[in-house]
């Protein structure tokens, strides 16, 4: 089965028909992944202007990602659901857009910029930590992760503009 | 109609037939592109609040005293309220006077006011104090949460009423 055929089967689905033709489950998905970013969306840019030194200077990173991660790993789990949900009302129009390939891209080159800190700077955290600033390859993360998540937003609007009117 | 009604009503009138109004509305990208300022600076005002919340009722953020993450997070704070601000009022002048008659509309600006002097008045005071009692904290806590999900749920509600009135309309 090609992708598209997946597309269409899942827009075949009764559970599909049933998100489409709901008149509240729109409303209440769409409203909880906005409501979402706060925590989510919110706490990711605090740590990205963090690495950036930018803000909340006096918190060692180490503690911001301890303090952050339960937050971010139930933030990230309610985005991804409601935004699964909202793609499963029309997923080949969905899929038509520029904007929803970009989004989905990008959300993968973000995973991979944390994957990457993780596995160097990251695991090396005691040795900068407690530095007076953060180490260039850090904020090369923190700016890395910046951009890809304004752009993320972005292409977001950009799918809701791009869709044919209901 | 009282004259103050007059007055915002012609205010309307006037941000509809602006040139960042009129300019807006006439743009397809604009209005998204407003948008997205508007759910960036959501996402930091949002968080910000969350995080001095959570550490005021003892939820996250412990090894910091409340103090020393007001002071680190007013400015963000300040900043993405007035980016909230500027922008919210750029997507409302493309439709003020059809915003003047939306009860979501106006409900979120009354939540607005509530959230912001709130915000910068006794939630201040008992976020700058190490010293706060546990029942004020656990108070303006709620409170804090209660007016800015007010807010934020008067937003989303905004687009709904709009168009069930564009589609009751004959």
């Amino acid at each position: 089965m090609s992708f598209d055929h997946f597309l269409h089967w899942l827009y075949d689905t009764p559970f599909s028909a049933t998100m489409r033709e709901s008149v509240w489950a729109e409303p209440l998905f769409e409203t909880i992944h906005v409501l979402t970013l706060t925590v989510f969306l919110g706490f990711v840019l605090l740590l990205d202007l963090r690495m950036l030194d930018l803000a909340m200077r006096r918190k060692r990173i180490s503690a911001m990602f301890e303090h952050m991660n339960p937050w971010l790993f139930g933030g990230f789990a309610v985005m991804i659901v409601t935004g699964l949900l909202l793609f499963s009302a029309d997923p080949v129009a969905f899929y038509s857009t520029i904007f929803f390939k970009l989004k989905m891209i990008m959300l993968v080159l973000a995973g991979v910029n944390v994957l990457v800190f993780n596995k160097t700077l990251g695991r090396r955290m005691g040795e900068w930590d407690a530095a007076a600033a953060t180490p260039v390859g850090v904020k090369v993360t923190g700016l890395l992760s910046l951009v890809l998540w304004v752009s993320i937003v972005a292409a977001g609007r950009g799918i809701a503009y791009a869709l044919p009117p209901p | 109609m009282h004259a103050l009604q007059a007055a915002i009503l012609s205010f309307c009138e006037w941000c509809n037939a602006s040139f960042f109004g009129t300019g807006i509305r006439d743009s397809v990208w604009l209005f998204p592109f407003v948008e997205i300022f508007h759910l960036l600076a959501l996402a930091i005002l949002g968080g910000a609040v969350i995080i001095l919340n959570l550490r005021l009722v003892g939820i996250g953020f412990r090894n910091d005293p409340p103090s020393a993450l007001h002071r680190d997070l007013r400015p963000w704070m300040v900043g993405s309220l007035i980016v909230m601000l500027v922008s919210g009022f750029l997507l409302f002048s493309t439709e003020a006077v059809k915003m003047y008659g939306n009860w979501a509309f106006q409900l979120k600006m009354l939540f607005l006011l509530l959230a912001a002097v709130f915000t910068f008045t006794l939630h201040g005071r008992v976020t700058s104090r190490d010293d706060s009692p546990a029942g004020a904290r656990w108070a303006v806590a709620v409170v804090s949460t209660i007016l800015w999900l007010g807010v934020g749920l008067g937003g989303r509600a905004i687009g709904y009423v709009t168009t069930a009135a564009t589609a009751a309309t004959p």
